[in-house]
């Protein structure tokens, strides 16, 4: 490659770093009063909530400190003793004996709740079986829900034997709706009408029979932009569907959804529907779709007799790793960047320059796509997959480079030894990468929440090392050694001593 | 050095046995010592700010309330926190929490194993002392309650996770039989399954405090260091192999000169993980990231040991085992030859 060549593409190729760099690293405000604000890409990148700081897009630093809610589910017969205060205080003297007459404090007289005697506790204050029966099933069905939900540090907690406790991390768009929504309890039913009030069930559910005979299973899907509830009917399900849609041609039917006695959703019909699977869309995002088909698919399993919950007591927390351990995690970076760069400029001399554009490359290749991939954030896990793709790219670097090395010290010419160094390693350090991303994309594609996002990091980092060391790498150094009249001196790269015979 | 190790195949299994078998059965019994992510807990609550706005003296004073009295009851806590009240989450019309302003709750977190007695004499004296402070005049502005929070275990993500790591590690060593042949997949697969099941039996065996997620990672961490390692050494594997000298050495000299090698790569790959999960373990030691970081040394230490010694010795037998095969095949097909040579003369 000639000089000026060399030169030009260099210049293009530094300018192109550049870029990247101020596009993902560079936030600034400007305007009258600063009133605009240019977000990089590491600003807008999504964090975890168990690290701290600011999350989403254009979050400013300080105002949100991730974290998560929390809200405690008090089954009917049993409120907090605080709200028995609060109720017994506004009271007559009267009403309030009435009132505690009622209650039983439990499970002494320091818990932290009361039971409604007839309703949770016999009148010796003891707890009823059945509602401990109760207590137990409504605790698996809440579990069961927030696990489905498959949210990265989403918890379920006992609290005593009598209320239970429900945390979502601040990484969801409606934290509110999924814990709002997992406290109904009770059966899946349909009904249609015109109204709510009168309107009247679309099965007709015999004492041998459940919902399960007429719906067999509740999920959600996306596709591209649009989110949307799919309802599966059995054949049963489809004709009672198709008979309480028979008039809609003529008169709108409203279908309600409901749990329990709770109307989640309603829609609108205005044709007469027969098919086995039911669409719902709207303003559903992927996960408030998730959140309604998980409630919708465990309710298929709700019975009348499910104990009623009432969310209450809810609370912010702040994230579990502590305020600043992104900036920490950024400290670490900084200690690794400058620890691999101080090798490769000693080591290798300017040759260290091609290997820093690489990086760059790299860097901001990831950067990139864990902004814009919806799944992908900031965590310690991801951060750990990246720190060992990076290992895996410095490596290659420094495997090619010493494999060019050996070559000159034989005597041969600097480009002939860079053809001849990649020619021996590229297929060792191809198995290499692919290896990793395999390990890392099928992990991705079985595992669940934080491991299956720190899989794909790590597959999506494995491929972008391959592709950095192997080609970018190529590139930069082709390009850089063009400027340079003395290429060994460039790369610190020394020829053999013969002595003479 | 090199050769003593190789045929330390018994100790190396011996060790990796002992250690597979008790973690195992630790982990069937008791599981891993997940206390960071508290599977029990007790909280004592002082809710406060009920009526009016508390200053922030009256709020250091609940504190020291608190404080006082968990000393004296001869109890110590586990973190403290503030929580500010949230609307609470009865609507299905609202998507998102908005801060009430006025309902705070001061949360103590102790372990499970402090007794409900401690914790009531505890509440006893910060009640007294908020009935005794006139800062505190309405009753009903501050509320001090304890329970005990037990966590659910949502296993799915766990076997999900286990299965991931076993598919993935099959499915790369597959690729690893195509191209350096089954003998090294053999020997990976082993070396692999060794590492991930070490690495979970580490954490089993010395209680570990880890996060619910994190045996999982770690064990997917140790697969895959465990390949890298043992794809260096079927590099140079195969590249020996094509020598013309190949065909003298016996397995144990082939194992050996690999190891020779590639030993510094293999040391120098593992010191800059190593170093590099430490430094991230050091910069994170103010938070609870670090024990992420500290505890992903163990399944890079796994894989440093199983390529060091557990695989070279156990590939010895392994290469030996398919050479034989190799010239059993190859002292047959000669035969078959002449045979044809003959029947053709």
């Amino acid at each position: 490659m000639g000089k000026k060549k060399s030169v030009a593409l260099l210049v293009i190729y530094t300018l192109v770093v550049a870029v990247l760099c101020f596009i993902c690293t560079v936030s600034f405000s400007y305007g009258t009063d600063n009133m605009y604000t240019f977000s990089s890409i590491m600003r807008m990148m999504e964090k975890d909530a168990d690290l701290g700081l600011a999350y989403g897009a254009n979050a400013e630093a300080g105002t949100y400190l991730g974290g998560g809610y929390s809200a405690v589910y008090y089954p009917e017969g049993v409120i907090s003793a605080k709200e028995y205060d609060d109720n017994i205080d506004g009271m007559s003297e009267e009403d309030a004996q009435e009132y505690a007459q009622n209650y039983v404090r439990y499970p002494d007289e320091n818990g932290s709740v009361y039971l409604e005697k007839g309703v949770a506790c016999n009148d010796d204050g003891t707890m009823q079986d059945s509602f401990r029966e109760a207590f137990g099933e409504a605790l698996e069905t809440v579990t069961q829900r927030y696990a489905a939900l498959r949210v990265d540090g989403a918890r379920v907690e006992s609290v005593g034997d009598y209320a239970i406790g429900v945390f979502l991390p601040a990484m969801m768009d409606s934290e509110y709706s999924a814990i709002s929504a997992f406290a109904y309890t009770g059966e899946f039913n349909i009904t249609s009408g015109s109204d709510e009030a009168s309107a009247t069930s679309l099965f007709t559910i015999r004492p041998n029979q459940t919902i399960r005979d007429y719906v067999s299973r509740v999920t959600s899907r996306t596709a591209g932009e649009t989110s949307y509830i799919e309802i599966v009917f059995t054949d049963a399900g489809k004709d009672a569907l198709a008979a309480a849609t028979a008039s809609a041609a003529e008169t709108a039917v409203t279908l309600f959804f409901n749990v329990g006695d709770t109307n989640v959703l309603q829609l609108s019909v205005s044709e007469t529907y027969n098919e086995n699977t039911l669409y719902i869309s709207g303003s559903y995002t992927a996960e408030t779709a998730n959140t309604v088909a998980v409630l919708f698919s465990t309710a298929l399993d709700g019975t009348e007799e499910d104990l009623a919950l009432t969310p209450a007591d809810a609370y912010f927390h702040t994230a579990l790793y502590g305020e600043n351990t992104v900036v920490m995690l950024y400290i670490a970076f900084a200690v690794f960047f400058v620890a691999m760069m101080a090798f490769f400029f000693i080591r290798y001399h300017r040759l260290g320059f091609v290997h820093l554009y690489t990086y760059l490359v790299f860097l901001f290749a990831m950067i990139l796509c864990g902004w814009s991939i919806s799944f992908l954030y900031l965590s310690v896990e991801t951060f750990l997959a990246f720190l060992l793709t990076s290992v895996l790219l410095c490596v290659s670097n420094a495997v090619t480079f010493e494999c060019a090395r050996r070559e000159f010290a034989l005597g041969k010419t600097m480009t002939n030894s860079v053809k001849l160094g990649y020619k021996k390693c590229f297929w060792k350090l191809f198995d290499l990468h692919i290896v990793v991303a395999i390990i890392g994309f099928l992990v991705y594609a079985i595992a669940l929440t934080s491991l299956q996002t720190a899989a794909f990091v790590l597959g999506l980092g494995a491929a972008f090392s391959g592709i950095a060391s192997l080609l970018v790498n190529r590139f930069g150094w082709a390009v850089m050694m063009g400027t340079s009249k003395k290429q060994g001196a460039f790369c610190n790269f020394k020829r053999e001593e013969v002595e003479d015979e | 050095m090199s050769n003593k190790r190789l045929n330390l195949l018994p100790v190396w299994a011996a060790i990796s046995a002992v250690i597979i078998i008790a973690g195992i059965v630790l982990m069937a019994l008791l599981g891993f010592n997940n206390s960071l992510d508290r599977p029990e807990s007790k909280v004592f609550d002082v809710h406060y700010n009920v009526v009016v706005d508390l200053n922030e003296e009256s709020k250091a004073s609940l504190e020291t309330f608190c404080e006082d009295a968990f000393a004296d009851a001869g109890i110590d806590f586990d973190s403290v926190a503030t929580l500010s009240g949230q609307s609470d989450p009865v609507s299905l019309n609202q998507s998102t929490f908005s801060p009430t302003g006025n309902n705070f709750v001061l949360r103590y977190t102790f372990s499970a194993d402090v007794s409900d007695e401690a914790l009531a004499s505890a509440k006893a004296a910060v009640e007294a002392a908020i009935e005794g402070d006139e800062a505190f005049l309405l009753p009903a502005e501050t509320y001090v309650s304890f329970d005990t929070y037990t966590l659910q275990p949502m296993n799915e993500a766990m076997w999900r996770g286990a299965v991931a790591v076993a598919v993935a590690a099959i499915v790369a060593l597959i690729y690893v039989a195509i191209r350096f042949g089954l003998g090294c997949a053999l020997t990976g697969l082993v070396a692999c399954v060794n590492d991930a099941f070490l690495t979970l039996s580490v954490f089993a065996i010395a209680r570990i405090p880890v996060y619910a997620f994190a045996p999982m990672l770690y064990a997917a961490i140790a697969a895959a260091v465990s390949v890298v390692l043992w794809l260096i050494r079927s590099m140079k594997l195969r590249d020996d192999a094509k020598e013309p000298s190949a065909g003298v050495l016996s397995a144990e000299e082939s194992v050996a000169n690999v190891c020779k090698a590639t030993d510094k790569t293999v040391w120098i790959s593992v010191g800059v993980l190593l170093a590099i999960i430490a430094v991230g373990a050091l910069c994170t030691m103010m938070t609870g990231a670090a024990a992420v970081f500290a505890g992903a040394l163990i399944p890079v230490a796994a894989g440093l040991y199983s390529s060091m010694l557990l695989a070279p010795a156990l590939h010895v037998r392994i290469k030996a085992h398919f050479d034989a095969i190799k010239r059993k095949r190859t002292r047959y097909e000669g035969k078959k030859k002449a045979a044809k040579n003959d029947a053709q003369a």
